[in-house]
């Protein structure tokens, strides 16, 4: 399995600040991978580092196996980092061009481009009256379109309305489907991630805390959610350390599925009264949150 | 790719419209304008020809375009400097730029660029000051004529590397100071302060070191008005004539070591917010 980014033993300090703390992965390539973390976690200094805007402090980082900043890489890379920005006195179409010739991609396809994302009815404006969610759609032409191998994006959807997003997500997952195109994605949107993603890393003060797949990091994370008129403490008394209020009618009980009736009929012949009891799903959000309560970082 | 750079960046420059105007065409317009705003005023005051008096169109060229990097044209140029060499800081447009080319690559095509801009801007200069010239001549009606003082065209070359050789020590200047300082506004201060500091070093050196002394030499205004000397009318040297090889020397010397000064800066910089 080929490996898209490669970072071994990554430091970064900005005086006190430790952004990335021996850091380590290996993204491979293929499909969507999205990166996770609060503010400050590391995120965007992982990507800076590897696309060679930020020099590490110590450990190196490798894109396809080459270093930041290798010209043979670079040609296989798009990126957005953060909201993207552009000189204001560029169109959205003359934004493009630059970078397709700063890329040395001379075919690369504009128009078409400008349509996927939809803002070729602004292709000619400056983009500094831009919208920030048209910036955003720029900022992804212009990731793509010189048809790269290797793709990352930091918040791709931040600031664009609910429909521009739905449109984005689907972009990036058929871009990596059909076209093979590798996504490294951090966001903050975690159902973004889990629409989109199929393998996630979770980054809490500059380290890896959890990394799978997110069914794998998901599995047994699932919950029955037993609605009651009861008292929730006499249903908590039943479930002792499996259970946990959910708000005041509800409570979730961490159990096996093949434990379900057992508990039912414990809880009725303790003289419960349940209204409902349903499986919830698997909730990447709940891994998320309880890594980083682990972590001591949430 | 190097030409790939270059390509972007000289087509980012055509857009900026407003680098491109206050950069590297106003101060040859203001001359142009200053040099026909004269003739009128001194055809209206005197209202009648000044017969024998002849206008030299080289002559005229060859003075504008010396000038050209003197401290008033220095300030535009350094402005447009300043817009192409420290402007993705002001924008925060690196993380645009740094994943499709090397540092190295992108830094060197905007010097080349600013390069080209300041061999237009001189150009621009040498058109209009003989148009100006010409317009000079008839408003005063005085006669028109190549050169009084034998010059050809050779000479006009010579004058334009000369004083492009020492805008682009200026340029290479602003290289390192936009890359230190982040800032467009940062370039065009430091770079200005200095010019003038140079200036006035090389008058002051000029009447306490013997002529051709390395302090002398060691200042790129003192080493660009001995090379036009020396092309233009050698016998003003005296015993400087032999040192226009190395003052040549030393201005290249200053034009590569303050770009790879400024490369080697922004090799190490860290972009954070850029």
């Amino acid at each position: 399995m080929s490996i898209a980014l490669e970072a071994d033993r990554l430091t970064k300090t900005y005086g006190a600040v430790c952004a990335l703390d021996d850091f380590s992965i290996a993204i491979p390539a293929g499909g969507v991978f999205g990166v996770l973390g609060p503010n400050g976690a590391g995120k965007s200094t992982l990507f800076r580092i590897a696309l060679g805007l930020v020099r590490p402090t110590t450990g190196s980082v490798r894109l396809s196996g080459a270093a930041p900043g290798d010209i043979t890489a670079l040609r296989k890379i798009g990126a957005m980092i953060e909201t993207p920005r552009y000189p204001a006195y560029l169109t959205g179409r003359d934004t493009l061009k630059m970078l397709a010739l700063e890329s040395g991609a001379k075919n690369a396809d504009i128009d078409g481009w400008l349509e996927r994302v939809g803002i070729a009815h602004a292709a000619d404006r400056s983009t500094a009256g831009y919208s920030v969610g048209m910036k955003q759609r720029l900022g992804l032409a212009a990731a793509f379109f010189t048809k790269p191998e290797l793709v990352i994006l930091d918040e791709p959807t931040s600031g664009m309305d609910p429909a521009g997003i739905q449109e984005i997500r689907a972009l990036i997952v058929d871009l990596a489907k059909r076209e093979g195109v590798t996504v490294i994605l951090a966001s903050h949107q975690l159902d973004e991630v889990r629409r989109v993603c199929e393998r996630v890393a979770i980054l809490s003060k500059g380290k890896v805390v959890a990394e799978g797949g997110v069914a794998e990091l998901t599995a047994g994370e699932a919950r029955l959610r037993i609605t009651t008129t009861s008292p929730i403490a006499q249903v908590l008394s039943v479930l002792g350390a499996k259970g946990a209020a959910d708000g005041t009618d509800a409570v979730l009980a961490d159990i096996r599925r093949e434990d379900t009736p057992a508990l039912i009929r414990a809880l009725v012949e303790a003289g419960v009264e349940i209204t409902e009891a349903r499986w919830r799903d698997a909730d990447l959000e709940g891994v998320y949150l309880r890594t980083l309560e682990t972590e001591g970082a949430a | 790719m190097l030409a790939d750079a270059i390509a972007a960046e000289r087509f980012r420059l055509l857009r900026d419209r407003s680098t491109l105007f206050w950069g590297f065409c106003f101060a040859p317009i203001v001359g142009f304008m200053i040099n026909i705003g004269g003739d009128l005023f001194l055809r209206y005051m005197i209202k009648k020809p000044m017969p024998g008096m002849t206008v030299g169109l080289l002559d005229q060229v060859i003075k504008a375009v010396a000038g050209g990097a003197g401290t008033f044209g220095a300030l535009f140029l350094m402005i447009g400097a300043a817009a192409i060499l420290a402007g993705d800081y002001r924008w925060e447009t690196w993380r645009l730029l740094t994943p499709r080319n090397t540092r190295q690559n992108l830094l060197l095509a905007k010097l080349v660029v600013v390069g080209e801009a300041i061999f237009w801007s001189l150009a621009l200069t040498a058109v209009l000051s003989a148009v100006a010239a010409i317009l000079g001549s008839a408003i005063s009606q005085r006669g028109l004529t190549l050169s009084m003082f034998g010059r050809n065209l050779f000479d006009l070359i010579g004058v334009v590397a000369i004083t492009w050789l020492e805008a682009m020590t200026i340029a290479a200047l602003a290289a390192c100071v936009g890359v230190l300082t982040r800032s467009t506004m940062g370039v065009v201060i430091a770079c200005l302060g200095l010019r003038f500091i140079e200036g006035m070093l090389a008058n002051v050196l000029r009447a306490m070191e013997p002529p051709g002394s390395w302090k002398l030499l060691a200042n790129p205004a003192y080493d660009a008005d001995l090379l036009r000397a020396a092309l233009l009318d050698p016998s003003q040297l005296g015993q400087a004539s032999g040192s226009a090889g190395p003052a040549l020397a030393v201005l290249l010397v200053w034009i590569a070591a303050l770009a790879a000064g400024a490369v080697v800066l922004f090799r190490r910089q860290d972009l954070t917010k850029e």
